[in-house]
């Protein structure tokens, strides 16, 4: 009887090594156990929605700035700012706009609890249907900028976009899951 | 996209995404592990799931000393050598290092012909699959080995060569052009 040489069945060792091969599971099979065991947490999907309440409270700011700066070109209201307004020169420090942003915080959080409370519309079918296109979008963009950051960590334009979507994303999961007719006491 | 620190703590907090990246990464080279170890599929299927389970429940505890395909390797050994002592099928193991009847041919081996070396793999007892798949596939020392199977150096080398004679007669049939042999310069060089 024959055998292989030790080269030969090294050889052979050598391509099982280097040989792709498939996953021996697919992907829901795998998180559908992970998902039993509580190791997929589904309200906390996503990252950024959870355990980051000073992040989610930043990109509320940047959503009402963002929001704001629609609403102006929405209606054609003029923006009378100065560039330097715009861009921030009118800062002394950084602590300077720190500050600042800390104190417009607290009014929009003031602001987003006044609103809520008394002029909030009831949910219907339309609207629920208008969230979750708005949360599917809002998903690409996120996942788009969070490409985006890995390549740019510290890019301002970029951190501001991602701040603002996951802004956006959280005050339209507020929306979407509320009751037909209930309105708000406050975020 | 690579798996980063990034994809890490969101995996850990228990983000999908970032899980079935880490997995859609890793799964190929850690799953082939697996399907060599267990020598079956449908068991190999199983054992995966358990691997990455243990995998997913580990990540807190991972601290990037090593990378971190080397550190869910080194789990995903350890999980499926301890799923086979579970179904016994290492049993056998501490037996065959003592036991040079171990590899004696029964009528069933003689005859059968492997297309692959995976299928001829599959015929090894479990001790000598272990050790052969470790040792020449995976690159571990006989010490580690040694460790990993609760066995000595001594036992892991005997079984090593136990498996790779085996191997080359029911690899025979493969002996042709395809295989180089001459002018290779390859020495054996896997770790002892």
């Amino acid at each position: 009887m024959s055998h292989l040489s030790e080269e030969q069945l090294d050889h052979l060792i050598d391509q099982e090594r280097a040989r792709k091969q498939a996953p021996l599971n697919d992907w829901r099979t795998i998180a559908a156990r992970a998902r039993e065991e509580g190791l997929i947490r589904d309200s906390q999907a996503r990252s950024w929605q959870m355990g980051r309440p000073w992040l989610q409270a930043a990109a509320a700011v940047l959503l009402l700035i963002g929001g704001a700066a629609i609403g102006r070109m929405s209606v054609a209201v003029p923006d009378t700012s100065a560039p330097s307004e715009i861009s921030g020169a009118s800062f002394a420090s950084v602590d300077d706009a720190t500050t600042t942003l800390e104190r417009a915080l607290t009014e929009y959080q003031r602001a987003s609890a006044f609103i809520a409370a008394n002029a909030s519309g009831p949910t219907t079918v339309d609207s629920s249907r208008i969230y979750s296109a708005r949360l599917a979008a809002l998903d690409q963009v996120g996942d788009a900028m969070e490409g985006a950051l890995k390549t740019a960590p510290h890019d301002p334009v970029i951190n501001q976009y991602y701040l603002a979507t996951m802004g956006a994303r959280v005050a339209t999961q507020q929306l979407a899951a509320r009751p037909v007719g209930l309105r708000l006491k406050g975020f | 996209m690579p798996f980063d620190q990034l994809d890490l703590k969101r995996a850990i907090a228990g983000d999908e995404r970032a899980m079935q990246r880490l997995w859609s990464q890793h799964a190929p080279h850690i799953d082939a592990v697996v399907r060599r170890l267990c020598g079956d599929p449908e068991l190999a299927a199983d054992v995966s799931q358990e691997v990455w389970m243990q995998i997913f429940r580990a990540l807190p505890s991972y601290r990037g000393d090593s990378q971190f395909g080397t550190w869910a390797h080194r789990i995903a050994v350890n999980r499926t050598l301890n799923a086979l002592r579970k179904i016994r099928r290492l049993a056998k193991l501490e037996v065959d290092i003592e036991d040079d009847s171990a590899v004696t041919e029964n009528e069933s081996e003689r005859t059968f012909v492997a297309e692959s070396i995976e299928q001829a793999m599959a015929k090894l007892s479990p001790g000598a699959r272990a050790v052969f798949v470790l040792h020449d596939v995976e690159g571990y020392t006989h010490g580690e080995i040694g460790e990993e199977l609760g066995i000595t150096p001594g036992g892991s080398k005997s079984q090593l060569f136990k498996a790779r004679a085996k191997l080359k007669k029911l690899l025979a049939h493969l002996v042709d052009d395809s295989i180089p042999v001459a002018g290779k310069g390859k020495e054996h060089v896997a770790p002892v």
